[in-house]
């Protein structure tokens, strides 16, 4: 956090933000064009900061299909911005149970530089066990943390694979690269949000959700992040 | 094998029912047409398509039963069946069947078939068992907010039959929605246009193909042309591209959340009152380290009741005293007063003679064995210890490129390994499947086998059954082992459903068995009869002495048995158990000693499948794969078989 900076500064900062934050989503769904981010812009000077950043050199507009793309510098600032925004969203859902129709807003107000700085961000990325996506299922860019898995802060969520035999938990997210995985996974009811309670670990893993009994692979089970409750 | 006698009623629209695993569908098929479909406590039991029919409004009503399914998308094999009838055959009325204690997960079905705009009507089975674990649930509250007839049932008990056939008259098409949300809905309303006209709803089928399901692609080349089928992949990649995740786990996780509210509304818990014992029972049965002594158990209560019960008191009394005392001497003195001709004499009594030898096999040296072991498999298969079993034996499944699951239709090859062959389906990956037909065509014996083996190694030690069961173990897992290895393919993950620990129910068994004796004297007599002549025209003819002359350097110089022995192969090619019973008389006429027959027996199990199994292995793998393991298995018995011989006769072993 800088207190040298003025609060118009600050502001002129935010409004940025925004902005970068919107094209990265943009960018995300394949929508990202001069016009259709003037349009879903909450700023009503959206059209001039887009060729004020692109003269700052964040981002290059194609003048002739208006297609919006990041510049290195762009990308790194607006890849922070999301990280903030969706580790703060995951924070809120997952700590404070916030409702979901307030944790955009509370997101928001978190995602900028001046609140939450690196460090913080980073511990609080520990703190949740490296989550790969926001609670709405959107990526989040890894930080420094997620490379070194640090353990200097322990983790509120951890894999399954920790808890111990007997203890109940919820389901936070699963990390897994595999889609067929997920999908078996969430057809046994296995999704972010059940509660399950670790039965054995040995021969195979046995965890039990709702009065189904499922045995399954350590793989998987090493892929499936909870919260004790 | 249940599909006679519903030809009448084949067209026309259908009874389908469908519901998860293990929830009790078979049940309630039984319930409502009066035929019995397999029932057991493993998901998985029904693997195939059975028939009945149903007497509706004065008109008798095709009623199918359906393999279990988590999700419409499917996964396995089995799964792809139960949506593919529901895609091509048209409906009359769907019976979902729900296991009353898991609520959500039939509940995520219920909205993939009103999706389907299909008209169902909803049955809480176990409804009992719910009850007792403290679940409470709102019939009429559920029935409103999904709005469909709700049904509460104890199908094993016929409680709520009444009802569910009154709801049957009427259909009624539910209408609990879920809207998925901008980015996907406007997806669907893509696609939609591209779809052909079918049973189910264009939403539907827009769902799975969003979900990215791949079994549907051979059934969208037959109904839609190449350029849509383009336009289709690239909607899907399309929307794809908006998610960091799988689409199929994003719509599934959206259909859970809006089950989980419909459920916050209508379940309520109070205290449960549970039977402990088979609770603890149920958790040894898979623990660590109790499960071993459990599983020893049960494989030595199985050997006293099969191997000697059933093997030895039993036969013993319907070979000796019923068939060699008095049946076979009093047949051979009819036959011989009515018959003059010695031809015909030995056609009916005679060394290969139908009544002297495949009436004397089948009746009183098989049925016996086979009879006590489907006794002792259907307590097993009822009380849910097979699932436990396989998660017992998933770390040694792992090393051969296969998982837990593969336990279950490998222990149901003992019964029967056609059967099990086909059960090979719930298996996910290709690779799986292949692996699992291979092992059981190749060693897993088959009950009539596993009875006659038991039987004769009973009579020489346990430690020699032990030895059996360790060459046959270790062969199975040496050429699985390496299979996984040369099998191109993946493998899946193990999860997996382990029911309740049960009481078995006694008439389910009972019934069970019946239809098993039933099916085995239907398929195996006639191949014992046929085995039998064709053995008696080859010694009539002199050809049996030529091959037994020519087979004469592998069965005696290699496996060192007696020239005899060749006759007890020969008629393996039909059944293995056959031939295992030709060994068997062989062995009681004392013409083996223990190490012989430990090698002929180890030679037999190993042997060719039987014709029944080389079939369903041709129609479930294809022509090229069930005769490439045909053609290494036949080789490989006779080499493990003189390996061991060798080997036994090198190290100077006399069991």
């Amino acid at each position: 956090m800088d207190y040298r900076k003025t609060k118009e500064q600050r502001l002129e900062e935010d409004r940025v933000d925004e902005l970068l934050e919107l094209i990265w989503m943009l960018i995300e769904d394949g929508e990202a064009t001069a016009d259709n981010i003037a349009g879903k812009s909450e700023d009503p000077l959206a059209s001039s900061l887009l060729k004020d950043i692109e003269s700052l050199g964040l981002i290059s507009i194609d003048h002739h299909s208006g297609k919006v793309t990041f510049k290195e510098g762009g990308k790194i600032k607006a890849e922070q911005i999301i990280r903030r925004h969706r580790i703060a969203e995951r924070l809120l859902s997952e700590v404070f149970e916030v409702e979901e129709r307030q944790i955009e807003d509370h997101a928001c107000e978190l995602e900028h530089t001046h609140v939450l700085g690196q460090v913080v961000v980073d511990s609080i990325c520990t703190f949740l066990g490296h989550p790969p996506t926001c609670p709405h299922g959107k990526v989040i860019p890894r930080g420094e943390c997620c490379k070194k898995f640090s353990l200097d802060v322990k983790p509120l969520v951890g894999a399954l694979t920790d808890l111990r035999i007997g203890e109940e938990a919820k389901i936070v997210f699963i990390s897994s690269k595999y889609h067929a995985r997920l999908d078996r996974l969430s057809s046994l009811g296995i999704i972010p949000g059940s509660v399950i309670r670790l039965h054995q670990k040995q021969p195979t893993y046995v965890i039990r959700i709702e009065e189904t009994e499922l045995a399954l692979d350590k793989d998987l089970a090493k892929e499936i992040f909870v919260k004790k409750i | 094998m249940h599909d006679h006698g519903t030809e009448a009623v084949k067209a026309g629209e259908k009874i389908i029912i469908v519901g998860n695993p293990n929830v009790g569908k078979s049940v309630i098929f039984g319930l409502l047409t009066g035929r019995y479909a397999d029932v057991s406590n493993y998901p998985g039991t029904t693997v195939t398509l059975t028939t009945g029919s149903y007497r509706m409004g004065g008109v008798n009503t095709l009623v199918m039963d359906t393999p279990g399914v988590n999700t419409l998308i499917p996964m396995s094999e089995d799964e792809a069946v139960t949506r593919d009838i529901l895609i091509n055959e048209p409906v009359k009325q769907i019976v979902q069947v729900v296991d009353a204690k898991n609520l959500s997960r039939g509940l995520v079905i219920s909205i993939q078939l009103v999706e389907m705009g299909l008209p169902f009507v909803l049955v809480l089975n176990m409804w009992d068992e719910a009850n007792s674990r403290g679940i409470n649930i709102d019939v009429e509250k559920l029935a409103a907010a999904i709005g469909t007839t709700v049904i509460p049932m104890v199908g094993v008990e016929r409680k709520g039959l009444k009802e569910l056939r009154e709801a049957l008259d009427t259909r009624t098409f539910p209408s609990i929605a879920i809207n998925y949300g901008g980015v996907i809905e406007a997806g669907i309303r893509r696609l939609e246009p591209l779809l052909p006209e079918v049973n189910i709803s264009k939403r539907a089928i827009s769902l799975m193909l969003l979900a990215g399901d791949e079994s549907l692609k051979p059934w969208l080349k037959g109904h839609v042309g190449i350029n849509d089928i383009n336009k289709i992949e690239s909607i899907r990649s399309d929307i794809q591209d908006k998610y960091y995740e799988p689409l199929g786990y994003i719509i599934n996780q959206i259909r859970l959340k809006r089950c989980e509210k419909v459920i916050a509304d209508v379940l309520s818990k109070s205290l449960a009152e549970r039977s402990p014992i088979m609770v603890h029972l149920g958790n040894w049965a898979m623990h660590p380290v109790w499960g071993i002594p459990v599983l020893l158990a049960v494989l030595f209560l199985t050997y006293e009741f099969v191997g000697v019960f059933g093997a030895q008191t039993l036969v013993d009394l319907l070979e000796n005293s019923l068939f060699g005392s008095h049946l076979n001497p009093f047949m051979t003195r009819v036959v011989t007063l009515l018959i003059p001709d010695t031809f015909f004499q030995d056609l009916l009594v005679g060394e290969y003679g139908i009544i002297t030898m495949a009436l004397t096999y089948s009746i009183a040296i098989i049925l016996p064995i086979v009879g006590t072991f489907f006794i002792a498999f259907g307590i097993l298969e009822d009380s849910g210890y097979l699932p436990r079993l396989a998660m017992m034996v998933n770390k040694i499944f792992k090393l051969m490129g296969l998982h837990g699951k593969a336990a279950l239709p490998m222990v149901l090859g003992l019964g029967c390994d056609t059967m099990a062959t086909l059960t090979a389906r719930i298996m996910e990956t290709r690779k799986e499947r292949i692996l699992v037909t291979l092992l059981l065509a190749l060693g897993v014996p088959c009950s009539a086998q596993l009875g006659v083996i038991l039987g004769m190694l009973g009579g020489i030690s346990f430690y020699v059954t032990l030895l059996w069961i360790f060459v046959v173990a270790l062969v199975l897992f040496l050429v699985g082992f390496i299979a996984s290895k040369v099998v191109k393919g993946e493998s899946s993950d193990f999860v997996f459903d382990i029911p309740p620990f049960r009481v078995p129910i006694l008439s389910n068994i009972l019934f069970k068995t019946l239809s098993r004796i039933k099916w085995y004297l239907k398929e195996a007599v006639p191949l014992f009869i046929l085995g039998t002549l064709i053995l008696f025209t080859l010694d009539k003819t002199g050809v049996l002495k030529v091959i037994e002359a020519g087979a004469s350097p592998i069965v005696v110089g290699f496996l060192g048995l007696p020239q005899k022995a060749t006759a007890a192969f020969l008629i393996g090619f039909l059944r293995r158990d056959y031939g295992a019973a030709g060994l068997y008389t062989l062995a009681e006429a004392g013409e083996l000693n223990p190490n012989q027959i430990l090698v002929s027996l180890v030679t037999i199990t190993l042997f060719v499948p039987c014709v029944a199994n080389s079939m369903v292995m041709i129609k479930e793998r294809g022509l090229k794969t069930a005769a490439a393991i045909t053609a290494f298995i036949f080789p490989f018995a006779f080499l493990v078989g003189g390996v061991l011989n060798f080997l036994l006769n090198g190290f100077g072993i006399k069991l």
